[in-house]
């Protein structure tokens, strides 16, 4: 076993129960009071996880049930109103990404910026540049403006980028779902090798074939409670016997 | 670097086995934050110039023909009894770091908004959303200097000693302009009537700073109190340059107390709210 890389320790985090609610600059500034106030309901409370370098960790729950939460917060994209999230080394997070690809650029200036953003130094970049660029089959299209791609170009020109970040743990929350089989299958080979290269996956999916196919460890979230952390069979049937299986 | 070392001679399908790699050199938060700053900064002024035709010409056309206009308006129509000559020197001195301030301060107020999928997805230094836009408006404005420098020449205005006092003023206001920008681009996440009233305040600001006119040009009770808006002190700097009677230190002195207040406020209200934007984005 490997060392800690992601330490979740007492998280917690509220969001508003609806859009409308009233706002005060009071409620703004009252930083990080830990009562939920009437309009608030926990997403997510008291999860305690430790993850070690290499596991690979499949999260299960229902709609809602602060998966892409637990996500965000190990991504570093949301932050806790209660306790911590450690995470120890860089992130590679597969989530919402095509976010930081920009309309009016071509796909070179995009591969660069994106690559940069997540942390990458130019050297790097430019080693990885082909490398990027072959794998999203995209090789005739680098100076063609971002906006002029179909949107399974996006796709796989995104995943492409962050799957080749020299992160030591990949997030990966539910982008598989997108594009074509021949680019699917590629894209599972990616994280196939990632893993075996020792990264650490966390990994959202309500697709239990996906799950028990890269994971070996499940985290059950239900009611915004950490309800089951075990090996991945358990969890999953854990999950079907609450909420009756699909298959 | 792990692959740098054996990404020679290796066959590819081995060398798109990338290791996790415990080797690579931790990033200071600094140099993080300097990397990303850069890359938005030029990821906006790339997108500027790549998308129009004109480039560099628009960020100068504007506060051009703002001079123009009041050039005409006030030499032409009107008898003028304020600024300095040459008077579109004077102008343009006002009106270009003006339009750093108005493209900043306006721009700010959809810092988070423009880029929220950006946000959502990817972990950054969060006051780089601010900091970007003080950044590429202010090389915009850098790169606007050498018209003021051709209608000096043309209009033979003399530059002094005052001119030292440049790289104070640039730092004053950038300090002002990231201090305003890091409350603004919290608060519109919540309020967004806030982005109207910005522009409104904005196009006051503009009549209610010294930039058709010069701060000697007030009467005597109103130039104290037009101090307090610090954007007197940090504009007769500016002008300092052509026109060193312009300069007011009690102006420049309260400009630079509140540009340092502003910044420590607007840094504290960023802390504050950052956590709700976050999940409000």
């Amino acid at each position: 076993m490997g060392d800690v890389v992601i330490r979740v320790e007492g998280a917690g985090i509220r969001f508003r129960r609806n859009r409308r609610g009233r706002r005060s600059f009071k409620d703004l500034f009252a930083g990080s009071n830990r009562r939920a106030r009437p309009n608030e309901f926990w997403a997510l409370r008291g999860v305690d996880v430790e993850v070690r370098a290499g596991e690979a960790i499949g999260v299960v729950g229902r709609n809602g049930q602060g998966k892409s939460t637990l996500l965000k917060l190990v991504a570093g994209v949301m932050l806790p109103d209660e306790g911590r999230v450690d995470v120890i080394g860089g992130v590679a997070p597969l989530i919402e990404i095509t976010g930081g690809f920009v309309d009016d650029l071509t796909v070179r200036e995009n591969v660069h910026l994106t690559a940069g953003l997540h942390g990458m130094t130019r050297a790097e970049i430019d080693e990885r540049y082909d490398e990027i660029i072959d794998f999203a089959e995209l090789r005739e299209s680098v100076d063609t403006p971002y906006k002029h791609l179909s949107s399974g170009m996006k796709v796989r020109l995104a995943f492409s980028v962050i799957s080749r970040l020299e992160e030591p743990i990949l997030l990966v929350d539910e982008v598989l779902a997108v594009g074509d089989k021949a680019f699917r299958d590629k894209c599972y080979q990616r994280i196939d090798e990632l893993l075996a290269g020792g990264r650490t996956l966390f990994f959202v999916s309500h697709n239990e074939r996906d799950l028990t196919r890269f994971c070996t460890r499940g985290l059950y979230l239900d009611k915004g409670l950490l309800q089951l952390d075990g090996p991945i069979e358990g969890v999953l049937a854990a999950y079907n016997r609450d909420y009756g299986s699909p298959s | 670097m792990p692959l740098s070392a054996d990404a020679g001679g290796m066959p590819l399908a081995l060398c798109t086995v990338t290791l996790a790699s415990p080797s690579r050199p931790p990033r200071t938060p600094a140099r993080v934050y300097r990397q990303t700053l850069w890359l938005l900064t030029s990821r906006d002024l790339r997108v500027r110039y790549s998308t129009s035709f004109l480039g560099y010409v628009w960020s100068v056309l504007d506060p051009l023909v703002m001079a123009v206009i009041y050039w005409f308006v006030f030499t032409q129509i009107v008898d003028r009894s304020i600024g300095a000559d040459p008077y579109i020197v004077f102008l343009l001195a006002g009106l270009l770091p003006w339009t750093w301030f108005n493209g900043a301060i306006g721009d700010s107020t959809r810092a988070f908004i423009k880029d929220a999928k950006l946000v959502r997805s990817t972990r950054l230094p969060r006051s780089v959303w601010v900091a970007r836009i003080v950044l590429s408006k202010g090389i915009e404005f850098v790169l606007a200097i050498p018209v003021v420098i051709a209608f000096a020449v043309i209009y033979g205005a003399e530059p002094t000693w005052g001119v030292l006092w440049l790289p104070l003023a640039i730092l004053l206001q950038a300090t002002l302009i990231l201090g305003l920008g890091l409350m603004i681009a919290p608060l519109v996440v919540f309020f967004r009537d806030l982005e109207r009233a910005v522009k409104l305040v904005l196009r006051f600001l503009f009549y209610a700073s010294p930039i058709i006119y010069g701060l000697t040009d007030l009467p005597d009770g109103l130039e104290a109190w037009m101090a307090f808006n610090p954007l007197s002190g940090i504009f007769s700097l500016y002008r300092a340059s052509f026109f060193p009677d312009q300069v007011e230190p009690f102006a420049v002195v309260v400009a630079a107390i509140m540009s340092l207040v502003i910044l420590g406020a607007g840094i504290l209200v960023f802390r504050r709210m950052v956590r709700a934007v976050l999940k409000e984005i």
